[in-house]
């Protein structure tokens, strides 16, 4: 089916391509990230991985422009975000998952799904419904479309924030812990979820402590530590025969758990 | 007391009836509208707009507004060199200082909601104003309208202060009965009864959300 899209015509998000180089950014006296590069290239799936304060939510947001890198150069779908004219133009062509999934508690799930669609795509409401409809069948919700979140288990809501993301036709997914709030009988579904879009070669960036999805779905993982790269490569390798001694002392950590 | 004045005369305290019911729905709606654009200003943290609204519910907070409303009627029109009609200052001295009021209960409720509301919006690209009107302030709902509500019941009893610039509404026309026939004690319980009239269906709307409120 052809969906004709005329914002995504207009706009400059044309690859699904992340380039970041010597990216700095500080919250007052703390400095969050010390000069981190990174590529991620299309249809990548790269998993960041790292002990809480090690920088990788902060990257993270750096790349869907919720914060402002301090310096260095940040490149998200061929939109330079260090040039704060343009940076709003990757609004609306990258979807992102939160850990607290900030679904709209007034509207239903293809309410949800559908609101971006009607007021930044300007589709008509039937073809906006037939887009949001779609989206929940994706994520398995189809039978869901008329609950209000707060009828919704935790792992449906995050369902639910993954397909009004993906109704979007985003050229990239960003994921900030998307399964930590969640009951961990609940991470399975959500997960599951995201595999199938690693499958469909969605490009996408996941932070999180799920080191069984990093190990089995990751095309690569990045260690963060301290505010800088410290290591990266394919899960085998990472998890297998991690070079640093904090990756080791980390792993440990959080296998053994 | 006879109460018989009251009946002989209840074309007047109808038609003051009106005046402040009429008042009370002008205002109701202007300061409305004033507290959402400053409460909108104060949440958005523009730098000098910001500042500016700041100042604004400070000075209308601060000073009463008996003073307010002689000033915008006499001073203003006098400074000017405009005049205004006594509807015109009134509503604007109640728009101004009910605003004020009103703002502060729309900020409360902005930013109760949280924050990844906000950014959840804007990664899906909807414009600022979008968001406010569709995604943030529908949540202020059970937040905002208790006391919103109960700022009514102020505003409805401060269109009484309106006499001083010569607004003929129910006080007024209680005035005018106890010229006219006497009987002050009679005349101003009746005026007190139609304010209530007014304002007690509202107070039990306010405790009903309340209760709502409590038990969502």
């Amino acid at each position: 089916m052809m969906i004709t899209d005329p914002a995504a015509q207009q706009t400059a998000v044309t690859t699904s391509r992340i380039s970041l180089s010597g990216v700095h950014k500080r919250f007052g006296d703390l400095e969050v990230l010390k000069g981190v590069d990174v590529d991620v290239e299309s249809g990548e799936v790269v998993v960041l991985i790292g002990a809480s304060g090690s920088g990788k939510s902060t990257l993270l947001r750096i790349m869907c422009d919720l914060e402002r890198a301090d310096s260095g150069e940040v490149w998200v779908g061929g939109v330079p975000l260090h040039d704060r004219k343009r940076a709003p133009e990757i609004f609306g062509h990258v979807g992102m998952v939160f850990q607290q999934f900030n679904l709209f508690p007034h509207k239903t799930a293809l309410g949800n799904v559908m609101l971006a669609l009607l007021k930044v795509r300007k589709l008509g409401r039937a073809e906006a419904e037939e887009r949001g409809r779609a989206a929940l069948k994706r994520v398995g919700l189809d039978t869901k479309a008329d609950s209000y979140p707060a009828q919704l288990s935790g792992g449906q809501q995050q369902r639910v924030a993954i397909a009004r993301a993906l109704a979007m036709d985003p050229a990239i997914m960003f994921f900030d812990e998307p399964t930590s709030a969640l009951d961990p009988e609940l991470v399975g579904e959500v997960t599951g979820v995201m595999r199938s879009l690693a499958e469909e070669g969605m490009t996408m960036v996941v932070v999180t402590h799920e080191m069984r999805f990093a190990k089995d779905t990751a095309d690569r993982v990045i260690f963060m530590d301290g505010g800088v790269v410290l290591e990266q490569g394919p899960p085998e390798r990472v998890f297998g025969s991690p070079a640093e001694a904090r990756t080791q002392q980390f792993l440990h950590r959080v296998l053994d758990t | 007391m006879d109460w018989s004045v009251i009946w002989s005369n209840h074309d007047l305290y109808l038609s003051g009836l009106w005046s402040t019911v009429l008042m009370s729905l002008a205002a109701i709606a202007t300061a409305t509208l004033l507290g959402l654009v400053v409460a909108a200003i104060r949440t958005s943290r523009i730098p000098v707009l910001s500042q500016v609204a700041r100042a604004y519910l400070e000075v209308f907070r601060g000073t009463p507004l008996l003073i307010q409303m002689l000033f915008i009627y006499f001073g203003a029109a006098y400074l000017s060199g405009f005049g205004i009609t006594v509807f015109g200052a009134a509503l604007l001295a109640l728009t101004l200082y009910q605003g004020a009021y009103i703002a502060e209960i729309f900020r409360a409720g902005i930013e109760a909601v949280p924050r990844g509301q906000w950014e959840a919006a804007r990664v899906l690209g909807l414009p600022r104003t979008q968001t406010f009107v569709g995604v943030i302030l529908p949540q202020t709902r059970a937040i905002v309208l208790p006391p919103l509500v109960g700022q009514y019941l102020s505003l409805i009893k401060d269109t009484s202060i309106a006499v001083v610039i010569g607004y003929v509404e129910l006080v007024r026309q209680g005035q005018a009965v106890i010229d006219r026939v006497g009987s002050p004690a009679t005349s101003y319980v009746a005026v007190a009864v139609l304010y209530f009239v007014i304002c007690y269906p509202l107070s039990l709307l306010v405790r009903h959300m309340e209760r709502k409120a409590v038990t969502a």
